[in-house]
């Protein structure tokens, strides 16, 4: 097998022999996103060789939604993700509406690409947290943090909910937007364009974040050919790939965005320096999504109640048309997809979901070897992995 | 010149002792009382001022419940850790290396230095006692590790070894630059040759000794394991390493070392390059005319001991705006980038104390 190899070995020459340790880590440990198991194999400080172990999340989701009525798929979509939750709620839906041909109403439409940029916010917001905590940088975290609490007012506000919104809904979203929204939107969006700078002054260039990060963890376009990689990962090592771009969906069409992509600033492209790089350009281009689907939101209706029950009716049975369909979103971390089979029941017939955590999880082992201990945090931070999509 | 009987004389006046007491108990007092009016109430003074300060930094409100503003959360702290039951049986060897690594740490008590008349050991070489104090509590700490027998303690212990030796070679060549000034490496001979006035400490006599300064305070970090070159301790990877299985009273006399470790080479790094303990001549004159040492001993101490918090103040600034350094980056550091700087502060020391002393 042709290994990867993204860090230099010393050669035996200059280092101490010394017999190889074994250490397992996990499920539960520090260094990882989540409960996982890393098998390591490791000559001193450097790791010969990982396996991963995944599994110890696993709620059965898929199978719970055909156990109940399509009522409740939304809300077990939120967990699927539950830091960017609103990514499953709308893959989801969009595959329910092609089966059930609906036309969400645009006001709709801007409401969820407002959600699912903020999503987009609030998980890239996470995940510069996980990194400044993986080298050490705890006052990047704590703004970071502070920062972010902005973001999950809004959804507060326009949900009800900071994490688990359960706010999507076959054919629109369940509410509309409350008195004042779209101004705290914009009102956010330009503190975090502020905060963005503060961010890159205090630790994006700083030499010791540079030396931990850049020419470190790196992936290859070989990688991602291989694993399937998507999302921000890929287009770190300079992979075109954006599903807003290449399959839109919403009225990604219509909006004007860049997709940034690695270019090895400080050292090789694609490594977990580009990474991070890569999430503060995406954050700065969601916001300008922000603005301008703030300022031009159209008015109307925010739900198609074709397939729903009236409003104020008794029970809240659904039922979607016998038919199959296939959705992809582009989620914080890559390509979420979304299969769904309904046989024209109560019931969903079938719901599967393709998540990207599970091609990063795949190249993992190929990443890790060459990894010094100490960057086994950092590695594993900069590769944005959610075991809780993982597992579902 | 100031002897060791002097010394002692005028503790026992100080501390109220008959004349006959043995030397012995005098210097035992002594440390004790050390340890406890300077040691310990630093620690909860630094702690407090870190943990209120890093929080400003990180927009974080910090201690706010025991006492006015949180004044009494050291004491809270210690009194929590010191009911905790231990998280798990101990062999032997650990007791016997978290032993040896407390007595590495408080036997530094009897040589550091805390004003004219608060120097137990003044020999010629005093001024290199602390270091090998802190390479045997690097070597106490490895061990312990070791004997803990879980990976975490394995990597932290060598890291920690890895790093004290790395930074002792810099630290005892700038050791030699200030020796260079002083003529001596008495610590009353370092008191002696500065001032009061910034202008007449050892760190601004010459470029070469302020460089020297700073590679002093930098092994400082590397070698006590100071964040940001703690990669010893470092709690991503390794759960804190050798910290990882102490909990309690142990992770209490831990934690403590690991701060008098910081404060030992703050407080060093001041006598050696930041004026020491000397007072302005106005005071030091006031003192000799009334003959109080007792007060002229404790404003020194007051005086060495603010300049010591301030440049701890400093280092924790840094430790808050920085990322952790690898440990592989942080002994690449001490070797390659301190160590030249440090033979190259020497070399321009020495020709600069030649030239003067020529003309």
């Amino acid at each position: 097998m042709d290994l990867q190899m993204t860090r230099q070995k010393p050669t035996k020459a200059e280092c101490l022999r010394t017999d190889l340790i074994d250490w397992e880590i996990g499920p539960y440990h520090t260094a990882l996103p989540g409960p996982m198991k890393l098998r390591l194999v490791l000559d001193g400080e450097i790791v010969v060789s990982g396996q991963v172990e995944t599994g110890f999340l696993h709620r059965g989701l898929e199978k719970a939604m055909e156990g109940h009525e399509w009522s409740a798929s939304v809300a077990y979509a939120d967990h699927l993700d539950p830091e960017a939750a609103v990514y499953g709620e709308l893959a989801l839906c969009l595959a329910v509406e092609e089966i059930a041909s609906l036309d969400v109403p645009a006001r709709a439409i801007s409401i969820r690409v407002i959600l699912s940029e903020l999503s987009r916010l609030s998980s890239h917001m996470l995940y510069l947290v996980h990194v400044a905590r993986s080298v050490g940088a705890d006052t990047l975290t704590h703004y970071v943090l502070r920062d972010r609490e902005r973001v999950l007012d809004l959804f507060e506000l326009l949900t009800g909910a900071r994490f688990s919104l359960n706010f999507l809904r076959f054919g629109g979203v369940s509410a509309d937007v409350t008195e004042g929204f779209i101004e705290r939107v914009l009102e956010v969006c330009d503190l975090i364009r502020i905060r963005i700078k503060e961010y890159n002054d205090l630790l994006t260039f700083n030499n010791t974040f540079l030396k931990r990060t850049s020419r470190m963890g790196r992936v290859s376009a070989d990688l991602i050919k291989r694993f399937g990689i998507t999302g921000p990962n890929a287009r770190a090592a300079g992979v075109s790939f954006d599903v807003r771009k290449a399959h839109p969906y919403l009225n990604y069409k219509s909006l004007d965005f860049r997709v940034p992509m690695g270019r090895g600033v400080d050292g090789i492209t694609g490594d977990a320096h580009d990474r991070f790089l890569l999430r503060l350009l995406e954050m700065t281009e969601s916001l300008e999504i922000l603005k301008h689907i703030s300022e031009t939101m159209p008015s109307g209706s925010y739900l198609n109640r074709q397939i729903l029950p009236e409003a104020g009716a008794e029970g809240y049975r659904i039922t979607v048309p016998k038919g199959e369909a296939y959705s992809r979103v582009e989620s914080s971390r890559g390509m979420l997809m979304c299969h769904v089979i309904s046989d024209g029941g109560a019931r969903p017939s079938r719901i599967q979901f393709g998540v990207p955590t599970t091609a990063n999880l795949m190249a993992l082992p190929e990443l890790l070897v060459g990894v010094r201990l100490e960057d086994l945090p950092v590695l594993l931070a900069s590769l944005d992995l959610s075991i809780a999509e993982a597992d579902r | 010149m100031i002897t060791l009987a002097q010394t002692l004389d005028t503790w026992k006046a100080g501390i109220g002792l008959p004349d006959g007491t043995p030397s012995w108990i005098v210097a035992a007092i002594g440390i004790f009382l050390i340890y406890v009016l300077v040691i310990f109430p630093s620690g909860a003074v630094v702690s407090y001022v870190d943990r209120k300060l890093s929080a400003d930094f990180q927009a974080r409100v910090g201690p706010n419940r025991a006492g006015p503003a949180g004044i009494f959360q050291p004491i809270a702290d210690l009194l929590k850790f010191l009911q905790k039951e231990p998280a798990r049986d101990w062999n032997w060897q650990e007791m016997l290396w978290l032993g040896v690594h407390t007595m590495a740490l408080y036997s530094t008590v009897a040589v550091i230095p805390l004003g004219t008349y608060a120097i137990l050991v003044n020999t010629d070489m005093s001024a290199f006692l602390p270091f090998w104090s802190a390479l045997v509590l690097a070597l106490g700490t490895m061990l312990m590790g070791f004997s803990q027998r879980t990976v975490s303690g394995w990597f932290g212990g060598v890291r920690l070894a890895a790093q004290a030796l790395a930074g002792a070679f810099p630290a005892l060549i700038c050791v030699l630059c200030a020796g260079i000034r002083a003529g001596s490496f008495r610590w009353a001979s370092f008191a002696a040759v500065q001032s009061a006035s910034p202008l007449h400490w050892t760190a601004t006599t010459n470029p070469f000794q302020f460089i020297a300064f700073i590679v002093f305070v930098a092994s400082g970090l590397v070698i006590m394991n100071v964040p940001p070159m703690n990669g010893g301790l470092s709690e991503t990877d390794l759960h804190g390493g050798v910290s990882m299985d102490l909990s309690g009273r142990r992770l209490s006399l831990f934690r403590l070392g690991r701060f008098y470790g910081l404060f030992l080479w703050s407080e060093i790094s001041v006598v050696l390059f930041l004026g020491a303990w000397t007072l302005p001549q106005f005071l030091l004159d006031r003192f000799s005319e009334s003959g109080n040492r007792a007060l002229q001993g404790f404003a020194e101490l007051g005086w060495l001991l603010a300049k010591t918090y301030a440049l701890m103040v400093l280092l924790i600034w840094v430790a808050r705006v920085n990322p952790r350094a690898r440990v592989d980056q942080t002994t690449d550091f001490s070797w390659k980038v301190l160590s030249p700087f440090a033979l190259g502060a020497l070399i321009g020391a020495g020709i600069w104390a030649g030239w003067r002393a020529f003309l």
